[in-house]
């Protein structure tokens, strides 16, 4: 167990040097005793283990003190809210935040202002947040990562596309449609989709959850596109619902790709695929999937070709930005935003040394 | 007195009381609903999605049998929703984690449930605590207690290809990619069959109807009330253990924070299926089909093409039409 977390921490900091998502990790030195509050979003995904075990390589590298918290899951905002309190109480040297709700956190971050503590948000933002008291936005640019999963998933299905000879249908299944995350990563992949394809003369239509149909850039025309984007959203952010949804899209005869913008809704098209069984790498004989975020299932499912392949975030990567940045915030040193990127997956690049840090189990 | 009112009753005993009472009318609405959406949607009526339905059905239906039993004595069970998830994390910790075989990992997971049944039995029958404050606490420390055991972390129990993924065959038997025979169904209606004859021909079952119509005279009749109603919530959990392993078997991930809401289609179901709001009155078959009826409602609403909220809105309003029939009818035998 132990050695597998020295070889996790090995990994990630070689991926990130490698990567250049950190400017330079080497360059960042504690110039004191300082003590952070960390509080993460949620413990609801594997996700934040991932960011977790960033946040402690990086302080004990530093040899600062970072204390990492977060409620049970992401709508438990009022918990959220309470920790939030809690630290600045405690009067840290810096508090870093994935905020659960972007209203919710502002009196607080005024507060934390007010008694002079800096915030650092992470994985993502607060729009209205009172000015100066957030001195750093460390987040994915989720809108980038969503148009990353279409421009794989166009590559491999243009030729099935321009070959076409009725209407075909991609699906798009979003566990919600009102956090930031996930409806950039849903529009990203949507307007990136409609791009690609409308360049090579084809028209597109989106159809399904109306808010996703509002806020696309052309939700185009149903009767007589080439493509339709079918967004589905269900009424809860659980699997089994996610998995109802996404059995509905797949089966459709029409369909030939579909995304799963989180690692919830794609395991629900894995779920769905248990019964289904369409899903492939040959977009000949198969519908193609492309997922987000990794996990147990997502990873086995890409490694044996079930799922196309899945776009990944750098949870490790954000975490220890997080405790860098904080560190330089409390040194004095001026800190800008810092956007992390979403990484493509396949069966092939699955282990290669700068992705398989950042798919946890 | 009682004697009079229970021939009254009987005497009016109404033509739909005939036919099987409520029971008969949610075959029907099931039968309606199947209809329904097959005519509606093509891709409704495949053979994959009624394997589909009865997959994401199987732990709301374990669910139903269990928390019928305290529903019967005039309670109620908030716990097993989140339970089932905190259960699972555990038992799904215990294999990943700690090389527990899944035969060990299924037996805690039972154990758990019955462990937190016992609590709830316990609190509410010696202690005579409201079950429903009882169970509301204890559906927040399970929801806790699971994220902190397992370091709040997700958990995938062995996936099909995995050493140790055989026990996602107990629910779905994979002839080939496209062809799955559902299973489960087979165990869920043994224990409907089993859990309906503990009902109806045990002690355990007459006492827990007792207990639902008249907790008193049960108890001067000496019948000894406490036992028994902690067997009820004893039930309860078991099943809520059960209903654990088989959203291990057919889902992913488990997360932490999540399982609010589950007991709530389980209490549903049972309530559509005929167990009285009240108490003293219900069934395992009941539950079942009423079970039936949220989970085709919640796939085939889907289907048709109905936005998400207008499947809980629908669900909702075919509740409160459940209980109604369950007012009236009373109304109808006291007057």
């Amino acid at each position: 167990m132990k050695k597998r977390f020295f070889a996790v921490v090995l990994g990630a900091v070689m991926a990130v040097s490698a990567l250049g998502v950190v400017a330079s990790a080497e360059e960042v030195t504690a110039n004191g005793d300082y003590t952070f509050e960390i509080i993460v979003k949620s413990y609801q995904s594997s996700y934040w283990q991932a960011a977790v075990k960033g946040i402690d390589s990086e302080k004990e590298k530093l040899g600062v003190t970072a204390n990492s918290n977060g409620p049970n899951a992401e709508s438990d905002i009022a918990d959220q809210v309470n920790m939030l309190n809690d630290a600045i109480a405690k009067k840290p040297d810096g508090i870093g935040l994935a905020a659960c709700d972007q209203e919710a956190v502002l009196d607080s971050l005024q507060a934390a202002k007010d008694a002079g503590i800096p915030v650092v948000l992470f994985d993502s933002g607060v729009p209205d947040a009172p000015e100066g008291s957030v001195y750093s936005l460390i987040a994915t640019d989720n809108y980038g990562a969503g148009a990353t999963a279409a421009e794989n998933l166009y590559e491999a299905l243009k030729d099935k596309i321009a070959a076409a000879e009725a209407p075909v249908r991609i699906g798009e299944v979003n566990q919600e449609a009102t956090s930031e995350s996930i409806t950039g990563r849903g529009l990203g992949f949507i307007d990136k989709f409609a791009e690609l394809a409308t360049a090579d003369g084809k028209s597109v239509a989106v159809v399904g959850n109306e808010y996703y149909v509002n806020n696309c850039a052309d939700a185009g025309d149903e009767a007589s596109a080439d493509i339709i984007i079918e967004v589905a959203v269900p009424a809860q952010t659980t699997v089994e619902l996610c998995a109802t949804e996404a059995s509905n899209i797949m089966n459709k005869e029409d369909l030939i790709g579909i995304f799963g913008s989180n690692q919830v809704a794609a395991e629900g098209i894995l779920t769905a695929n248990g019964n289904l069984g369409i899903l492939g790498s040959d977009p000949e004989t198969s519908v193609l999937a492309a997922g987000f975020d990794a996990g147990a299932t997502i990873k086995a499912a890409v490694t044996d070709g079930t799922m196309f392949g899945a776009v990944t975030q750098s949870p490790l990567a954000m975490g220890i930005t997080t405790v860098d940045v904080l560190t330089k915030i409390a040194n004095g040193e001026e800190v800008e935003d810092v956007p992390t990127e979403g990484y493509w997956y396949n069966a092939e690049t699955i282990d290669d040394e700068s992705i398989a840090p950042n798919l946890y189990d | 007195m009682a004697n009079q009112n229970t021939a009254v009753a009987a005497k009016k005993k109404s033509s739909l009381d005939k036919l099987g009472g409520q029971k008969f009318i949610v075959i029907l609405v099931i039968i309606a609903l199947f209809l329904f959406f097959s005519v509606m949607s093509a891709n409704f009526r495949k053979y994959t999605t009624i394997v589909s339905i009865l997959d994401y059905s199987y732990y709301i239906v374990l669910m139903s049998i269990g928390v019928t039993f305290p529903l019967i004595t005039g309670g109620v069970d908030l716990s097993i929703g989140t339970g089932l998830i905190c259960y699972s994390l555990v038992g799904g910790y215990l294999i990943s984690f700690h090389n527990f075989p899944v035969w060990g990992g299924m037996l805690v997971t039972v154990l758990f449930g019955v462990a937190i049944g016992l609590v709830n039995g316990t609190l509410v029958a010696v202690m005579d605590i409201p079950p429903f404050l009882v169970t509301l606490c204890t559906c927040m420390i399970t929801r806790g207690l699971g994220a902190i055991i397992v370091g709040g972390f997700g958990i995938t129990w062995p996936t099909a290809t995995q050493p140790g993924g055989w026990f996602r065959n107990i629910f779905k038997i994979s002839i080939d990619a496209r062809t799955k025979i559902p299973i489960g169904i087979v165990w869920v209606l043994i224990l409907v069959a089993v859990m309906s004859f503990v009902l109806n021909h045990t002690k355990i079952g007459r006492y827990t109807i007792g207990i639902g119509s008249n907790k008193e005279a049960a108890r001067l009749s000496g019948v000894n009330v406490k036992f028994y109603h902690i067997m009820a919530y004893v039930i309860s959990g078991l099943f809520a253990g059960l209903a654990a392993i088989a959203y291990s078997a057919v889902f992913a991930t488990v997360q932490p924070g999540t399982g609010a809401g589950f007991e709530l289609e389980a209490i549903g179901g049972a309530i559509i299926g005929g167990v009285s709001a009240s108490g003293g009155a219900g069934s395992v078959t009941g539950s079942l089909l009423g079970v039936f009826v949220i989970c085709l409602l919640k796939t085939g609403l889907p289907f048709i093409g109905l936005q998400a909220n207008w499947q809980q809105i629908i669900t909702g309003l075919v509740l409160i039409g459940a209980v109604l029939i369950d007012v009236i009818k009373k109304r109808r035998e006291v007057h």
